[in-house]
This record gives C-alpha cells, sequence and structure tokens, in this order.
C-alpha cells in the first residue's frame, strides 16, 4: 500500500480502490483552493461534504456537516491555531509563489485515514475494496489533528458520526 | 492513557508549529521569487536567509525557472 500511497499521479490510485473518480478529483480541488501542497485529511473530508448523494451525503447532512460548515470550522481553527502564537493567518497574496504543477500527493494524515479506512473495509468484509463510506470512518477515526479540531469547534459528535460511518453503530 | 482532548494544552500548541512551520515554507518560497525577480543573486538570498547558496538552489531553482525568472549567473554575481 506505500507504494501505491507514493504514486505520481494519486487519482487513478484511489479510483482503482474503488473511490468514485468525481471525489477523487474533489481530494485535488479542495486541496488547491486551500492552497496545499499535498491532500491532508482535511481536504478529503471538506470533498466528501460535496458529494450530494448516497450514504455518506445522508450520513452527515444527518449529522449537521456540510460544506459551508466544515469550511468555517477549518477557517476557525486555523485562527485559533495562529492565536495560540500571537499570531493571525498571512494574507494569501503575502505568501502566494510560483508552483510547481505536480499532481498532488497524500499528506501524512490523508494517508492515515486511508490506512484505518482499508483495515476497517477488510475487517468486514475480507477484500481490498473501499466504499467512500470506509474512507469517511477513516478520516473521522483521528483522535488529533486538524479535523478533530475542527470538529470540536463546529461542535459535530465526531465519535459518534465515525461509528456510524464505520457500520457499527 | 485515554486520548487528549483535540483542542486546548498541548494539541493547540502542536497545532501552532505544525501551522507556522507551513506558514514558513510558504513565505521562504513568496520571498526568494519576489527577491530573484528583483535580480538578487543565488548568493544574496541565502545570506539574507542564512542558509547555503546550494540549499536554496536546491530548493528553489525548479520552481523559479518555471516562473521564468531571469536568473543571474553564478561569474555574474
Amino acid at each position: 500500500m506505500n507504494r501505491l500511497l507514493a504514486a505520481r499521479r494519486l487519482a487513478p490510485v484511489l479510483v482503482a480502490w474503488g473511490i468514485p473518480p468525481g471525489v477523487a478529483h474533489q481530494f485535488e480541488i479542495e486541496a488547491k483552493q486551500d492552497g496545499a501542497k499535498v491532500v491532508e485529511a482535511e481536504h478529503m473530508l471538506l470533498a466528501l461534504t460535496a458529494i450530494s448523494d448516497g450514504e455518506v451525503a445522508a450520513l452527515l447532512h444527518e449529522a449537521g456537516l456540510d460544506h459551508e460548515r466544515l469550511e468555517s470550522a477549518l477557517t476557525e481553527e486555523r485562527r485559533r491555531t495562529l492565536a495560540f502564537a500571537g499570531m493571525k493567518a498571512p494574507d494569501r497574496a503575502l505568501v502566494a509563489a510560483t508552483e510547481l504543477e505536480s499532481p498532488l500527493s497524500l499528506g501524512t494524515s490523508a494517508k492515515a485515514a486511508f490506512k484505518r479506512a482499508l483495515i476497517g473495509a477488510r475487517r468486514e468484509r475480507h477484500r481490498v475494496h473501499l466504499r467512500t463510506k470506509d474512507l469517511l470512518a477513516g478520516i473521522l477515526e483521528a483522535e488529533l489533528g486538524t479535523v478533530p479540531r475542527a470538529l470540536a469547534i463546529a461542535g459535530i459528535d465526531r465519535v459518534t458520526l465515525a461509528s456510524r460511518a464505520s457500520g457499527l453503530k | 492513557m485515554p486520548s487528549p482532548s483535540p483542542l486546548d494544552g498541548p494539541a493547540d500548541g502542536l497545532a501552532a508549529a505544525s501551522a507556522l512551520r507551513a506558514i514558513a515554507d510558504q513565505l521562504e518560497a513568496a520571498e526568494v521569487e519576489r527577491a530573484m525577480r528583483a535580480g538578487w543573486s543565488w548568493s544574496q538570498v541565502a545570506e539574507a536567509l542564512g542558509v547555503t547558496r546550494q540549499a536554496v538552489h536546491k530548493k528553489h531553482l525548479r520552481r523559479l525557472l518555471l516562473a521564468q525568472i531571469e536568473l543571474r549567473r553564478r561569474n555574474g554575481e
């Protein structure tokens, strides 16, 4: 799996694992909009909140987690984090640089989410094929880092949502 | 130990360290590009950053070539 996660082109690898092409593409869109060089767990979660139908959309809707709410929670998380160090987020223009047009790869938090998702999928079905729901569970099972911080700020019950996504209830 | 809160205490400080590192990288990329556009040499950029010329070169050359900045040659410094 590590070799797959290091693949130069991310989207085809994710699609081969069972992630819908539109969702895989959205991971990169969210990361680029955030000015990130790699796809992190928060970008994947943002992408999942952009799906309009199916099981994952229903779960997220039920939990009250939509794209706009998550985005504002992430903004508040960043504000709070930088305020700890006595800083404000710099203007995007100040830190805007020419970027290499290389395809994005998965960052550490995204890889960890995938690993958890694969473990969950294997436990349930003894095969390596992910459903988007497994990935949602993998993202939500992180106990520390940007995603759980933003969800705590938004008042979302992460643990309950994670167990619903993994099908354990 | 039960899992600590993702907010408060060390979680805030560790998140801040990580966020500041990312901002430092972005700021360095932007300012190196700005300096080179303004005609600074690799050596001047390196000296201002407090790192070796080789380090700046290795980290930023490809990106600056992509940005089509006219880079000063070493013997033109």
